[in-house]
């Protein structure tokens, strides 16, 4: 047994997003704490827990040499003065997992800060954001997400301090305490813009537009001395408007160039402030310019501002159909409950359900909150939190989870889990944090475009010197022209735009076909796996053994089975769940067994009779010099019926072999087809022996197989098949999986595990059901297919379009592009990106219609 | 005259440009700022 160690949260972290990240920081700190798995790392909240009286400067100083800056948190993250310290509980295990969970409660307020943001257009606006929120002092990490427009710092930061860092930069924060409450104000704030957009864009295409029909239909946009008067009036009367419904663009500007930031805001004012100038002078100094170059350009600037407003209208009502998946997971929450207190029913609004109320609820309702059932039977539709289409029957004793319907009996439940401890808040929360969550290729994208932004400014200068010095007369039209051109159609909102949208849908579609992702990374990374891996119990098959055969060598059936079943009522063990059903069905008293002990991997032992009695597989019995050839050829049949022989032996003597088998689950075929029909090699890690594994093998569909694997040694497995090249993916439910989970590429917990197991999971697949796996490759490889195809686009259509409206064409054809159809072409890119990212809405993985979660056939 | 002067003028342009984005530090008017708040 390890012994207990009491952890308590010690270090902030920044840069591990996965588990290989907290492996390596693990192993750094080796030499340290000796253990490793006396070190709890939360990613979500970037904080290292510690045993109590480890040196944390030196703990620091080792996890910043393995390449993750940490420092120690701040005293008040001390245990004596949080409101849940660690509890001093039993097995190490439960102690380790309740370091992160105590971090989870403090992230809110220390170590984890969330702003609602606004402003924000493009991918330079995120890099500024998160520039300033690392300026300020405490904040080891910070994100922005520009599909939901929210930032998050890590650290202990003054909040205030984060709020005006953001706004001295050129946009609005505030800092999230309510998240839903936060959401409520963003749906209804964007409402608000979408409507102040459209107004805003009407007013400014107005005036362009009346201008544009003036100039080419009745009129003509050269200034004279008999309109100048009027020219230099709609000059100012565009100035009105353009402060009216583009002054964010100028503010956000000058905000950003303050700081040495440029952005989207640059280039649109730079681009129609040109144009304004430029026309303004005209209006103004007609005389000073050649004749030809006497035209005014008022309309490109009034138009470009309401093409740019049309378009962030268009974004925006298109963003909020991305969350469409947490809304849905929302919208499943309960108002009120039914609560039983002091005999009496009320109807209570749900936020005021304590632990252990009691409940009832009436067919056709949704359960409240998270409980065991204290009386009553009923069908649960948990199809909305785990895809699984057919109702689960419920009875006393059993687990009931907020948001599920109840479809028949009338039952009283006591609650367990309320308010955001609920698995449904808890899924709600994962979701939210993984859309947000960037992987690699979205980080290139926001690198690119940090320099992007200047760059384009040196491009629209030396284009206008080049027709300046080369360009036909009137070349200082020419030379502005190419120069608002360049300015306005190289916009890099689309780039900004292309990794976050895919992401938001793409995660939001995972959690509807039950895969919970955690980081955007492992999107990335599950699309491109070739290797499954797969645990046996419970993962392949139902993880419920049964007794197939008993065979005695010595003695009688019922004295194996009694002995048997002695050992095994000490094990919580699956296999002695179904030596001891199978004792009582055969109405078999255990025997007295003393100084139980259970031996990972191996076996179990005790005494009888003042005789070790052993029970456990037949490498285990060997090494402890026994002979189990008198039970060969029973061991033979079980194997081949893919059973696992347990032998049993009393002091030296084997009495007999005991066959259980465990059902494969009814879809973990087809599943493994799916992966295979999707180029996936498929392989099993189990501790059976070899016949028992190749039988199973063969009934799955498996292509290789590992057999007489030790729990530890999974991870070794999987480390082994890394080396060889593959991108692999490990798929497990128990404690033992973890380390395997966190050592693979990316780590599948499958639905009925264990938290353990989940803590250590890159993706959490609420089912039961191996077809979450390949669901979730398939939603990963179309969501990066997504963005690569938006990133494509938005570099392809700045790549194309730059050199264009610097001129590129007017030597050959002699096309010049008008800064107007640069704006609209701007407008459209960012829009098309936004559409593409929908697109994934509209997914379906390769699932056969009839195993379809109910509401993907809606 | 007049071309001289706009092709000198395009030109300090451009070095000021470089010089405002990338080689002048970008944390100085960010500090000036935090250190506001924080007073």
């Amino acid at each position: 047994m390890t012994q207990t160690v009491k952890l308590r949260p010690a270090l902030t972290i920044s840069g591990a997003t996965c588990q290989g990240c907290a492996k390596k920081i693990r192993n750094a700190l080796q030499p340290l704490v000796g253990d490793t798995e006396q070190v709890a790392i939360n990613l979500e909240t970037q904080i290292v827990a510690l045993p109590e009286g480890t040196d944390l400067d030196e703990a620091a100083r080792l996890i910043t040499d393995s390449g993750y800056p940490a420092r120690r948190l701040s005293p008040t993250s001390d245990p004596v003065a949080t409101p849940a310290p660690a509890p001093d509980a039993g097995a190490n295990e439960q102690t380790t997992e309740a370091a992160p969970e105590q971090n989870r409660a403090n992230a809110g307020s220390e170590a984890q800060i969330h702003l609602a943001v606004s402003g924000a257009t493009c991918a330079s606006c995120v890099s500024t954001i998160e520039k300033a929120l690392m300026s300020v002092s405490g904040v080891t990490s910070a994100h922005m997400n520009l599909a939901d427009n929210t930032a998050s710092a890590g650290g202990d930061a003054d909040p205030d301090a984060l709020v005006k860092a953001v706004e001295s930069a050129g946009y609005g924060a505030r800092v999230i305490e309510d998240q839903d409450e936060a959401d409520d104000r963003r749906q209804q704030e964007d409402r608000q813009q979408y409507r102040t957009l459209l107004i805003k864009m009407g007013i400014s295409l107005g005036l362009g537009v009346a201008l544009m029909v003036w100039g080419m239909g009745f009129g003509s946009m050269m200034v004279t001395a008999d309109n100048q008067l009027t020219w230099i009036n709609l000059g100012v009367l565009t100035l009105g408007v353009m402060i009216a419904t583009g002054g964010h663009f100028f503010v956000g500007a000058w905000k950003a160039f303050r700081h040495h930031n440029a952005n989207m805001d640059t280039l649109i004012a730079l681009g129609t402030g040109t144009a304004w100038l430029y026309s303004m002078v005209v209006a103004s100094m007609p005389d000073a310019l050649p004749e030809m170059a006497r035209h005014v350009y008022f309309e490109a600037s009034a138009m470009i501002i309401g093409l740019i407003n049309l378009g962030q209208a268009l974004e925006l009502r298109a963003k909020g159909k991305t969350s469409e998946a947490v809304r849905r997971l929302l919208d499943l929450r309960a108002k009120t409950a039914r609560v039983i207190r002091d005999g009496e029913e009320q109807d209570v609004p749900v936020e005021d359900v304590r632990k252990g109320d009691h409940i009832r609820v009436r067919p056709g309702e949704k359960l409240p909150v998270d409980g065991v059932i204290t009386e009553g039977h009923t069908r649960v539709d948990e199809s909305m939190l785990t895809g699984e289409p057919m109702p689960v029957s419920k009875g006393e004793g059993d687990e009931v989870s907020a948001g599920t319907l109840n479809t028949q009996g009338a039952i009283i439940y006591e609650a367990t889990r309320v308010g955001s401890d609920t698995a449904l808040a808890q899924i709600i929360r994962l979701v939210k944090k993984a859309q947000g969550s960037k992987p690699a290729i979205g980080r290139l994208a926001d690198t690119i475009s940090s320099v992007f932004v200047p760059s384009v400014m040196l491009i629209a200068v030396a284009a206008a010197l080049v027709w300046y010095n080369a360009g036909p007369e009137p070349a200082v039209v020419h030379m502005m022209v190419a120069a608002t051109t360049v300015l306005i159609i190289a916009c890099p909102c689309a780039l900004g735009l292309a990794t976050p949208m895919s992401v938001m849908v793409g995660v939001g579609k995972a959690a509807e076909y039950g895969a919970l992702i955690r980081q955007g990374d492992a999107l990335q990374t599950a699309g491109k796996v070739d290797l499954v891996i797969l645990d046996k119990t419970g993962t392949i098959t139902e993880g419920h053994p049964a007794v197939t055969r008993v065979h005695a060598s010595e003695g009688d059936e019922q004295h194996l089975l009694a002995l048997a079943a002695g050992l095994e009522q000490h094990s919580e063990h699956p296999l002695a769940e179904a030596i001891l059903r199978k004792a009582e069905q055969a109405g078999v008293t255990p025997a007295n067994v003393t100084a139980f002990e259970a031996l990972n991997g191996k076996g179990v032992r005790g005494d009888f009779d003042g005789q070790p009695l052993r029970l456990g597989n037949r490498r285990w019995l060997e090494e402890e010099g026994l002979s189990v050839d008198n039970a060969t050829d029973a061991e033979q049949t079980i194997t081949t019926e893919a059973g696992t022989p347990l032998f049993l032996a009393l002091g030296d003597h084997v009495l007999g072999v005991i066959g259980v088998a465990d059902a494969i689950k009814a879809d973990s075929r087809a599943a493994i087809q799916r992966l295979h029909d999707a180029g996936i090699r498929v392989m099993m890690v189990t501790g059976d022996v070899d016949a028992t594994a190749k039988a199973i093998a063969a009934r799955a569909g498996i292509d290789d197989y590992r057999a007489g694997v030790l729990p530890e040694d999974k991870a070794d497995v999987v480390s082994a098949m890394r080396g060889k090249g593959y991108t692999v993916a490990m798929v497990g439910d128990g404690i033992n999986d973890a380390p395997a989970l966190a050592a693979a590429d990316v780590g599948f917990a499958i639905g009925t595990g264990t938290d353990v197991a989940i803590e250590s999971a890159a993706i959490t697949l609420m089912r039961g059901s191996l077809h979450g796996v390949p669901d979730a490759i398939e939603i990963s490889r179309a969501t990066v297919r997504n963005i690569h195809q938006n990133l494509f686009g938005a570099f392809i259509y700045n790549s194309l379009g730059i050199p264009v409206a610097a001129g590129l064409l007017y030597p050959v054809w002699g096309i010049l592009m008008s800064p107007i159809l640069a704006g609209a072409a701007m407008s459209l890119s960012s829009v098309t990106v936004v559409t593409n990212a929908n697109r994934l809405r509209l997914f379906r993985t390769s699932h056969k219609p009839s195993d379809q979660p109910q509401r993907e056939q809606s | 005259m007049m071309t001289l002067l706009v092709n000198a003028g395009g030109l300090v342009l451009m070095a000021a440009i470089i010089w405002w984005f990338w080689l002048s530090s970008p944390a100085a008017g960010t500090t000036d700022n935090d250190h506001t708040d924080h007073h």
